[in-house]
């Protein structure tokens, strides 16, 4: 054998104490008791859908105030979904993150934009 | 009481499902049941099958898994086309009634895209992934048996529709507004979308899962430009199933709100826009197609260079185009509905997408021809598939580019054409590279090769059957037979070729019996793999035994080369002479029955909303939602495996010096 071979460092690889050596280089995550935040997310994420199913069940304002107001309620949905669920604010490399957001909403404009303008040639079926 | 009975009788066993088919099929499936039953509880395996399969978070299990569900599948949806085949090689005394066809040929094509095709993906995923990276598991273990168990439970609902209620009918692409419940009643089309929607949640998990894993779980050194070509179809696969099933799910979710709530997305009356529906799905389907091709990119890329004895050529240009076709993936749909009449400038704009993707897809062919160019091939099974798969994969590519001719879309559209155009990507492509990857994969999953002699058998008559089927479909097309007919008129020229398609079904039946054969007899008569590395291969899996321990690697090897076992071996290194001081205690994913049971609550869901008992869904959905607190709120996840232990697997493998 003429090299010897490598491994990856025992702080990683072993359930030791010397693991802890690394810690400082964790992501940091939030650690509560009890996940309160998830839960009062949870809850605003249901208000929010229902919201918006009752509104346009209901007929309650007319179509396109709807449309702009379940638009509205959408995004915050998406917020809400990003901020309590995905944990967005609570890892490292945020530049990442900016960069991998800003493909998701591209990508995301671009299907419903493309949607819009192939569905433009009949708004119904005639 | 009687009445409720006979209600209950109506409505799981009406018409369609007292066939002699489907009798034939009941008899079938409870004899399989009584045997597999009779030899567990013989042989006492009960148990072993809950501790060690059903509750397991072990990728490598989890991919067996897979296969299984895949290989059965595939019968499944073999024997449906075997059927379809068979009435159209009988025109003037069909076999089936129109409405069978119709189910039939919606089964086999759901079947193989859905419970086939992906499966299988995500079994050699499993399988192979974590090992070519040097990680001991996936990023998230138990939410990929969770992916598994969801899969599994959504294929058993659709698997039961044809003896149980009633099979859907209106295709693989389920568009509406014949789905609608006026057009549609019964349960088969619930069915559909239930089913679709349950493994749809486990494929996303998935995505989300290998995606995670690429990134965030790779040996020391392994940089992305230093990855296996495989796990670069891993992490864009992922990252495509992660942008194209949401539009599914919500396509789906919307049908079926129409089918059972009375909503009306895409009805025609009550300001409904069915074409919204087309458009979704394929913002979903196209997408799909290179879901299930991008990873046996992946797969021919490590088969090439293993059995060329030689370096993946071109590996940067490779990375780029399969990034890029993720990308343009995304940007072709609207050729799946050229004919709906979205006017000159969205068409033209597809079209030309579309072929834009052909450029990427031919730089990749090239680098496959150029990696042989000069190598020491060997003709295994797993190469057979690689060299069969360039030339039918480009007639393939280049029958789609036709179909992407939008003048010509408008005649070919819906004919034969198309059906020989898609399974000509699908299987020599899809099934060919899966294969191929089944015969590579098959000694790190089980410590034994295939026999290659039956192998190189069943590989033939893959090949042949697929060009004897698919290759006078080709010509039918131009002849204007449409597809989804169950019978034709005489005097129209096309029953010969017909016949002859149909023989070409049944060779590829036969070699898929081979194939049965040649993993049976090889799992007792199989050559031994004792070294772990039986082909002299180039990426981490190769470099540690087969069948991998539990822990994969007992320490984690620090990659330098792109092919980084091929460079261990340059330079005379191995991971099978350990030394006693390297061992570590290690820790791994405890098993657990949630994923299981999240499956069977969410399946008793999926029953009840298709007949709507909703006391049933009710239950079930209590069952979901109390898994998934207890397993949020349990902790003990982990479990050790102390370094004495792992030093006594080590050398009880004989990888331990001294
Ligand atoms: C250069 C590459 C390709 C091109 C240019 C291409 C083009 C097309 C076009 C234009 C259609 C629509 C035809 C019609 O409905 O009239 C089509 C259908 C289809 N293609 Fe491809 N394709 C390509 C590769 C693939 C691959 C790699 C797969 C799968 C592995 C695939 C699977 C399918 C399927 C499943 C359909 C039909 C679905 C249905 O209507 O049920 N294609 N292709
Ligand atoms: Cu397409």
């Amino acid at each position: 054998m003429s090299q010897p071979l490598e491994f990856r460092p025992e702080a990683e690889d072993a359930v030791s104490d010397e693991g802890e050596a690394l810690r400082f280089m964790r992501p940091h995550f939030g650690e509560e008791k009890f996940p309160w935040i998830q839960i009062w997310g949870y809850i605003g994420s249901l208000v929010l859908t229902f919201a918006a199913l009752i509104m346009v069940v209901d007929h309650v304002l007319p179509p396109l105030a709807l449309l702009s107001v379940i638009l509205a309620l959408a995004v915050g949905q998406a917020a809400l979904q990003l901020g309590v669920f995905m944990h967005l604010r609570e890892s490292r490399g945020l530049a990442w993150q900016i960069i991998f957001l800003g493909m998701v909403l591209l990508m995301a404009v671009g299907m419903v934009g493309m949607s819009i303008w192939i569905m433009t040639f009949k708004s119904g079926v005639s | 009481m009687p009445s409720f009975v006979m209600y209950l009788v109506h409505t799981l066993f009406p018409h369609d499902v007292l066939r002699p088919t489907e009798l034939g099929a009941d008899v079938m499936i409870i004899a399989t049941g009584v045997i597999i039953f009779y030899v567990l509880t013989k042989q006492k395996k009960w148990l072993y099958l809950w501790r060690e399969w059903l509750t397991t978070v072990d990728h490598k299990k989890i991919g067996i898994m897979y296969l299984i569900a895949a290989l059965a599948m595939l019968f499944r949806g073999g024997v449906d086309a075997l059927m379809l085949r068979t009435n159209l090689a009988l025109p003037s005394t069909p076999v089936i009634d129109a409405l069978e066809y119709n189910q039939v040929f919606t089964t086999h094509g759901t079947i193989m895209i859905f419970f086939m095709a992906m499966p299988f993906i995500f079994a050699l995923f499993n399988v192979a992934v974590p090992l070519m990276i040097g990680a001991r598991d996936v990023a998230f273990p138990r939410i990929n048996a969770m992916s598994f168990w969801l899969f599994a439970f959504g294929a058993l609902l659709l698997n039961i529709s044809f003896v149980i209620g009633g099979s859907p009918d209106a295709g693989w692409t389920a568009y509406p507004p014949y789905t609608g419940p006026m057009f549609n009643p019964g349960p088969g089309e619930n069915y559909f979308f239930l089913s679709l929607l349950i493994a749809g949640i486990g494929t996303t998990m998935t995505g989300i899962n290998f995606l995670v894993t690429v990134l965030r779980m790779r040996a020391p050194g392994m940089t992305l430009m230093k990855m296996p070509m495989f796990i670069w179809s891993a992490l864009t696969t992922s990252a495509l199933i992660i942008f194209a099933f949401p539009p599914l799910t919500v396509a789906l979710a919307m049908s079926l709100f129409d089918r059972i709530f009375g909503s009306s997305f895409f009805t025609l009356g009550h300001g409904g826009l069915a074409m919204m529906y087309v458009n979704l799905f394929w913002l979903f389907g196209h997408p799909e197609v290179y879901i299930v091709v991008l990873p046996v990119f992946g797969i021919f890329s490590e088969v090439v260079a293993t059995f060329s004895q030689k370096a993946l050529f071109g590996y940067s240009v490779m990375v780029i185009s399969i990034v890029s076709i993720m990308v343009l993936a995304y940007g072709t749909w609207v050729h799946h509905f050229f004919t709906m009449g979205a006017g000159p400038g969205v068409n033209a704009f597809f079209g030309l997408s579309t072929m834009l993707i052909a450029i990427p897809t031919g730089v990749k062919i090239f680098n496959w021809i150029f990696t042989m160019w000069g190598g020491r091939i060997q003709m295994t099974v797993a190469m057979l598939y690689q060299m069969a798969f360039i030339p039918t994969f480009v007639i393939g590519g280049a029958t789609g580019i036709l179909l992407a001719t939008v003048p010509a879309d408008y005649q070919l559209h819906n004919t034969y054409f198309l059906i020989a155009h898609f399974h000509n990507v699908l299987i020599g492509g899809t099934l060919f590279g899966l294969l191929s990857g089944l015969y590579y994969w098959w000694p790190k999953m089980f410590g034994h090769k295939l026999d290659e002699r039956q192998g190189k058998w069943a590989f033939w008559l893959f090949f042949w059957g697929f060009w004897i089927t698919f290759g006078p479909q080709y010509l039918l097309g131009l002849k204007g037979m449409t597809r989804r007919i169950y019978t034709y008129p005489a005097g129209f020229g096309w029953h010969t070729l017909n016949v002859i398609s149909t023989l070409g079904a049944f060779v590829m039946g036969a070699a898929f019996v081979i194939l049965v054969y040649n993993i049976i007899y090889s799992l007792q008569h199989g050559e031994k793999d004792l070294t772990g590395d039986p082909w002299n291969g180039r990426t981490l899996e190769w470099a540690i035994p087969s069948p991998a321990p539990e822990y994969n690697f007992a320490r984690i090897p620090v990659v330098h080369e792109r092919d980084a076992w091929w460079d261990m071996k340059q330079k005379g290194q191995t991971l099978a002479a350990m030394r006693p001081e390297d061992m570590r205690t290690l820790e791994l994913p405890k098993n657990t029955p949630i994923p299981f049971l999240l499956g069977f609550a969410f399946f008793v869901v999926g029953f009840g909303m298709t007949f709507e008992w909703w006391y049933i869904v009710a239950l079930g959905a209590i069952g979901v939602v109390a898994t998934l607190i207890y397993s949020g709120f349990d902790y003990d996840e982990h479990k050790h495996i102390a370094a004495e232990e792992v030093l006594e697997i080590e050398a009880g493998l004989g990888r331990v010096q001294g």
